[in-house]
């Protein structure tokens, strides 16, 4: 159908080489003369411009393409049309709601979602979305207005780059109930299992989410630096947050203070 | 920058609030718990911006917004409500506000959202 320039990943150095793109799977050029029916991948990721292609195996064969995004667009459609995974047509919106914030522009796209090892894709004519399933922080079977009616729809919500991005998958409630099901059994590790929080470690998580250091919470929750601390080991051990920055409290030794005070002395006459 | 008016029921969001706008630049003019307060806030302080909660007690945000827009047909108002309650948009919209924070919000994009709104 096509043959595309792309660079491929050989014992840690990348190969010049080409791919011939097929409904059914890729044929790679020499030096790799491969061929790949797509129904052999089982996972895919992309991180910039590499495609990591995870193909059946024991162990799993990971196939690094690099290339240029029209062509990893090309790929990335067919290989998530084709292959090994859980897929249903539906209509998505992606993202709605990104860091709190509506998005003005967000608009519901009629295309494919598939569920694969390590991360959930929205495919439509125009767009492509990959949301990773070990960055999904909440999954929810609910109800949003469309076109004036009221509609059962799964949110799913991830982080990317610190923000939480908020998107909406549409289609019958039979198929969302499968998807919610698969995608709460992919998300299971992401469960609270330990006691509810108390109010204020609730108030600190908010703050927290909000992008508020330590210094703002206290301040804004009149707690002191003891309290604090205590919500954070609380936190920490439920698994809600992981220590980013230790920040050092200190006090000048006599050296300290007798330059400072030196400092400050007028010149002497 | 603006002048803008922070309408909450709780002090904690409120509060959350006040320190993301100020952090921004912006100037917190005052703060209204209710539709009723907010209302007579806006007439005697005439903010450049309002940050609307949707669920109050007493008069509704989407109340208070129909009070300050017949006060005031520009008034820039962003509506603000928790997750979940998405539906309310539409209406809001319908009424006037300019843009919408869904509960929990971010640092950043609440900047970025009210800086848009500013200046449209």
């Amino acid at each position: 159908m096509a043959v595309v320039p792309v660079k491929i990943e050989k014992d840690g150095k990348w190969v010049v080489s080409k791919i011939d793109i097929q409904k059914e799977g890729m044929t790679i050029a020499e030096p790799f003369s491969k061929n790949v029916p797509f129904k052999s991948v089982v996972d895919l990721e992309q991180k910039k411009n590499v495609l990591f292609i995870t193909l059946k195996g024991e162990p799993p064969v990971v196939l690094k393409v690099a290339s240029v995004e029209k062509v990893l667009h090309a790929l990335k459609k067919f290989i998530i049309m084709s292959c090994s995974a859980y897929r249903l047509m539906a209509y998505f919106m992606s993202p709605a709601v990104r860091g709190g914030v509506m998005a003005t522009n967000a608009t519901w796209e009629k295309g494919a979602i598939a569920v694969l090892k390590t991360s959930i894709w929205f495919v439509s004519q125009n767009k492509q979305v990959s949301v990773p399933l070990s960055e999904v922080t909440g999954i929810e079977l609910t109800k949003r207005e469309v076109t004036n009616k009221q509609a059962d729809v799964v949110k799913i919500e991830h982080l990317e780059d610190g923000e939480v991005i908020v998107s909406y998958v549409l289609c019958p409630i039979s198929t969302l109930q499968i998807l919610m099901n698969f995608l709460a059994d992919a998300t299971k590790d992401m469960e609270m299992t330990g006691d509810e929080l108390d109010p204020v470690s609730a108030q600190v998580g908010m703050l927290i989410y909000s992008g508020m250091d330590s210094h703002a919470i206290e301040n804004m929750l009149s707690i002191s630096h003891k309290e604090l601390d205590r919500v954070y080991d609380n936190l920490l051990k439920l698994g809600l947050i992981e220590v980013v920055l230790i920040r050092k409290e200190v006090t000048l030794t006599p050296k300290g203070v007798r330059f400072i005070t030196d400092s400050v002395k007028p010149p002497s006459q | 920058m603006g002048k803008i008016l922070i309408v909450d029921d709780t002090l904690f969001m409120r509060t959350l609030l006040k320190n993301i706008l100020f952090s921004g630049g912006h100037d917190i003019v005052g703060e209204a718990g209710d539709g009723d307060e907010a209302i007579a806030k806006y007439k005697e302080l005439k903010p450049d911006l309002v940050t609307m909660d949707v669920v109050m007690p007493k008069v509704n945000g989407i109340e208070a917004l129909k009070g300050i827009k017949t006060f005031d047909p520009n008034a820039k108002v962003v509506m603000c409500t928790a997750v979940g309650q998405e539906q309310m948009v539409k209406l809001a919209i319908k009424t006037g506000a300019k843009g919408y924070i869904v509960k929990p919000f971010q640092a950043p994009k609440v900047l970025e959202e009210i800086k848009n709104v500013l200046g449209s």
